[in-house]
């Protein structure tokens, strides 16, 4: 036995299996609390404006993280905006190849000065660039829980999508 | 709440708040799963406890034979030479009488685990249960026997010796 001995499995030799229970329950804030309820009722989207540097936050937090302001000021805002950068995925989040890739992308809505991360969906990859138009698709009122993903997903606007046609 | 502090500040909340929807919350378990090598000395020691016999690393150096084994001598910092085949028996050299489980739960019949020292080695030795003993008569440096499980049921565990019960001096 030596360190030249090659062990293609490792369950080959002697071995402990086992799983640590990781539970995770977490409250989504008192900003997340309004933003996801709104996104559920009324399928809007809001954010938050900085009285101080003007910021406005989508998704709203209660403090600025630009200047530490305490945030107050609501608004609400379009469901469309811009792709600010993107990445197209072959593989899903455990490492299986996907069998349609999935472009994932930093959004940022019309109004807003923060971007988040969503999925762009319904689309042509010629379409998608940094710049394009996007609108959000919220799922059925039915099938909202109170999630970010209450919004199935991004498209490319209406105008981006009958030039492509 | 203290005499000085009337109120915190913040939002007060109780687990019943999350688990009845009052408050949205985000809940997941990630997988954190394990599969960890036993290496060349431990892989060694559950192999023969399979096969129904304790072995040990013994180092020339200092002639101290180690139980559970290592291929290493922490004591003179150097590899160690041979494996040692030694007797199912050895004494208590600390222990302890628990009454509750491994999961917290409360139990009536206490568990006693002890550190076994086996025959012919030093310092240390082996975490098992004592077992087949009254829990008062218990005591530092009371002998002990190996009960095994039967060949069949051993799965190369440290659980193949089922526990340790107290032996004539």
């Amino acid at each position: 036995m030596g360190f030249t001995e090659k062990i293609q499995s490792p369950k080959d030799i002697t071995h402990l299996e086992g799983e640590i229970p990781v539970n995770y329950l977490y409250t989504v804030g008192i900003a997340g609390e309004r933003f996801l309820r709104e996104l559920k009722e009324n399928a809007k989207i809001l954010g938050i404006r900085c009285s101080r540097c003007r910021l406005v936050h989508v998704p709203p937090r209660t403090y600025c993280e630009q200047c530490f302001e305490r945030l107050r000021d609501w608004v609400e805002l379009t469901s469309e905006g811009r792709i600010e950068t993107f990445t197209i995925c072959y593989f899903s989040a455990d490492g299986n190849r996907l069998a349609e890739p999935e472009i994932i992308a930093a959004v940022k809505l019309n109004g807003a000065t923060s971007a988040f991360v969503h999925r762009i969906r319904d689309a042509n990859d010629r379409d998608i660039h940094i710049g394009t138009d996007v609108e959000a698709v919220f799922k059925e009122k039915g099938d909202r829980v109170g999630s970010f993903l209450d919004i199935a997903y991004f498209r490319p606007s209406r105008r981006v999508r009958s030039e492509s046609h | 709440m203290g005499v000085r502090i009337k109120e915190f500040r913040g939002t007060s909340l109780r687990e019943e708040d999350i688990r009845q929807g009052r408050v949205l919350s985000v809940s997941y378990r990630p997988k954190a799963q394990y599969l960890w090598s036993a290496g060349v000395a431990i892989g060694r020691y559950l192999a023969e406890l399979k096969n129904g016999r304790i072995v040990g690393r013994q180092c020339d150096k200092c002639g101290r034979t180690a139980v559970p084994p290592r291929m290493f001598c922490e004591w003179c910092f150097r590899p160690n030479d041979r494996w040692i085949i030694l007797k199912d028996s050895g004494m208590v050299n600390t222990f302890s009488v628990s009454y509750i489980a491994a999961d917290a739960t409360r139990i009536t019949e206490p568990l006693i685990p002890a550190v076994i020292q086996i025959d012919g080695t030093t310092g240390a030795g082996m975490l098992h249960l004592i077992g087949q003993a009254d829990p008062k008569k218990v005591e530092f440096g009371m002998r002990v026997q190996a009960i095994w499980k039967p060949p069949q049921e051993r799965t190369g565990s440290i659980l193949d010796i089922k526990y340790f019960k107290p032996a004539e001096r």
